[in-house]
């Protein structure tokens, strides 16, 4: 099992969280591309990249920078105070 | 030992012929470029020859043939899908994998055991009797059975599954079947190349070359080629080749992973399939037990396989058929699975000219590979998409006419 450090939570296995995908332009940045295709469309090439986790135990949201060839990741940040109301 | 083998122990000259004889030298142009050596990529030339006689082709693959999902995949084979899109088209699929060992002229082991689903709740007996009543409709044969049905085809399984998941029925689909899945791409590549196709081992594509709107060529290694068509059948890799000719397409690759026993005494004649515990199982004609799961948890460009699966899987395994505890596991592969949102494929033309698409198989393409091989040798040649695909197209994602196989496709592959 992969163990990975969080903020707040400490170090915690990859197994407690639900990978929510890449984080996505937002809607009003889009250039020529139909709504369908934003919805659906991802670029799906190995890369590094920010992507959505969430703990499921806690229900909180995090960024997580991962690489999708090697499944390395490099860092875990608490996204966004505003989300715990 | 067979007096075939013997015979040729004692000949000088190796009598059989080389499965497919590929000159060294690539041509500077082929009417069309198949990327991706894999069953699909070599069904479609061997159709293109065949039925169009079209054969200035070229197979390239950055690999082996084979090696990548065609060689990984646990080849199941059935048509108890859950939309008219695609109960036809894996019909007509099934249909010619019945013949397929006298075309390619080349033992498949086509073999057909009847394949379960099980359904542990009353929401997925419901999904079961959806599907049978839309296969019956269009002449498939399934229907939903009881327990006793079950156990009378198995009488090994633990209906009650160690008490936590009990088994409440099954939908059963009479053609499912296995097959060798190295076979089948060996096959079509035996076939293609004795018309006259060529087939490039170790010869990855690395770039496409457009022109006006149409792909004009492609890049590899070993130079560049001029090309009249190009098909992408590379499915693992297809949002990498894809983004080549600028496309984008919501295909997501996820690990998927399998493993094999050690060869035990037949005694499984069935395929069964739960959904409940991300669980399938056969047997091979070899008497290894071949077993799967759901796909790994998160998007990963690796064939890496871990050991949380296979102890998971015997975990879920052991409360339906404790005996196999003594059973050891003899090895485990992963594969690169190319999945859409509604787990149907993504197939026929594209926005760029000349430029055709056959992926987003998923954990289900194999059963798949002689009608896609068809249909897109069809489209190739017509340069529109076949009448059994054009709900595949890429366009359904921006246009919101998704196929929604889901319900048939998620566990069982
Ligand atoms: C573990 C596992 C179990 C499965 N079980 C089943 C099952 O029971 N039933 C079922 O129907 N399906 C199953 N599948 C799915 C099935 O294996 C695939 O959908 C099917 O084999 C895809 O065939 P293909 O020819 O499209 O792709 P592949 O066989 O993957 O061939 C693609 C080829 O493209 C080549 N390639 C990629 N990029 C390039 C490039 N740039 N240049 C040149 N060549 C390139 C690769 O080397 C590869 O050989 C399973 C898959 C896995 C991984």
């Amino acid at each position: 099992m992969k163990y990975i450090d969080f903020p707040t939570l400490g170090r915690r296995p990859s197994s407690e969280f639900v990978v929510g995908g890449i984080i996505d332009p937002e809607p009003a940045e889009l250039d020529g591309i139909s709504p369908g295709e934003w919805v659906f469309n991802r670029d799906s090439i190995p890369m590094r990249r920010t992507e959505w986790w969430y703990h499921t135990p806690t229900q909180l949201w995090f960024l997580v920078e991962r690489h999708t060839a090697t499944d390395e990741v490099f860092g875990a940040t608490l996204a966004g105070a505003a989300i715990d109301g | 030992m067979s007096i075939r083998l013997l015979k040729y122990a004692f000949i000088e000259d190796w009598a059989e012929p080389r499965f497919f004889n590929t000159p060294d030298e690539l041509r500077d142009s082929y009417d069309v470029v198949i990327i991706g050596a894999g069953g699909h990529g070599l069904a479609t030339a061997y159709y293109l020859a065949r039925e169009h006689g079209i054969t200035n082709v070229a197979v390239l693959d950055q690999s082996y043939i084979g090696g990548g999902n065609t060689g990984r995949n646990t080849t199941i084979i059935r048509s108890n899908y859950l939309t008219e899109e695609g109960v036809k088209f894996y019909d007509q699929s099934v249909e010619l994998f019945k013949s397929l060992s006298e075309e390619l002229d080349l033992n498949i082991f086509y073999s057909e055991r009847g394949h379960f689903t099980l359904a542990h709740s009353d929401a997925t007996l419901r999904t079961a009797r959806w599907r049978a009543e839309v296969n019956k409709h269009y002449g498939v044969d399934s229907e939903v059975v009881g327990p006793d049905d079950i156990l009378k085809a198995c009488p090994q399984i633990q209906l009650d599954c160690g008490g936590n998941h009990e088994i409440l029925g099954a939908l059963y689909h009479a053609p499912g079947a296995v097959a060798r899945h190295d076979a089948v791409a060996w096959g079509y590549a035996k076939r293609a190349s004795e018309a006259g196709i060529e087939i490039h081992q170790h010869t990855e594509v690395t770039g496409i070359d457009v022109a006006g709107g149409r792909v004009v060529g492609v890049t590899t290694p070993r130079g560049k080629i001029q090309a009249g068509a190009v098909v992408s059948a590379v499915a693992g890799f297809t949002p990498t080749v894809l983004s080549m000719v600028g496309l984008s397409s919501p295909i997501e690759i996820f690990p998927l992973q399998a493993c094999v026993t050690e060869p035990i005494k037949p005694w499984l004649d069935t395929i069964i399939v739960s959904g409940s515990l991300h669980l399938y199982v056969s047997q091979s004609s070899r008497g290894e037990m071949v077993m799967g799961a759901s796909l790994d948890p998160m998007e990963l460009h690796s064939r890496r396989s871990t050991f949380e699966f296979v102890s998971n899987l015997a975990d879920q395994l052991l409360d339906m058929f404790p005996f196999l505890s003594q059973v050891n596991v003899n090895r485990q592969w992963a594969g690169m699975a190319d999945m859409t949102p509604d787990f149907a494929p993504v197939m026929g033309t594209t926005p760029v000219g000349g430029f055709y698409v056959d992926a987003g198989w998923g954990t289900w393409g194999f059963k798949a590979t002689p009608i896609s091989g068809k249909t897109m040798a069809a489209t190739v040649a017509n340069a529109r998409d076949d009448e059994l695909i054009t709900d595949f197209n890429l366009s359904r994602f921006g246009d919101y006419e998704l196929v929604g196989e889901k319900g048939a496709a998620a566990v069982g592959h």
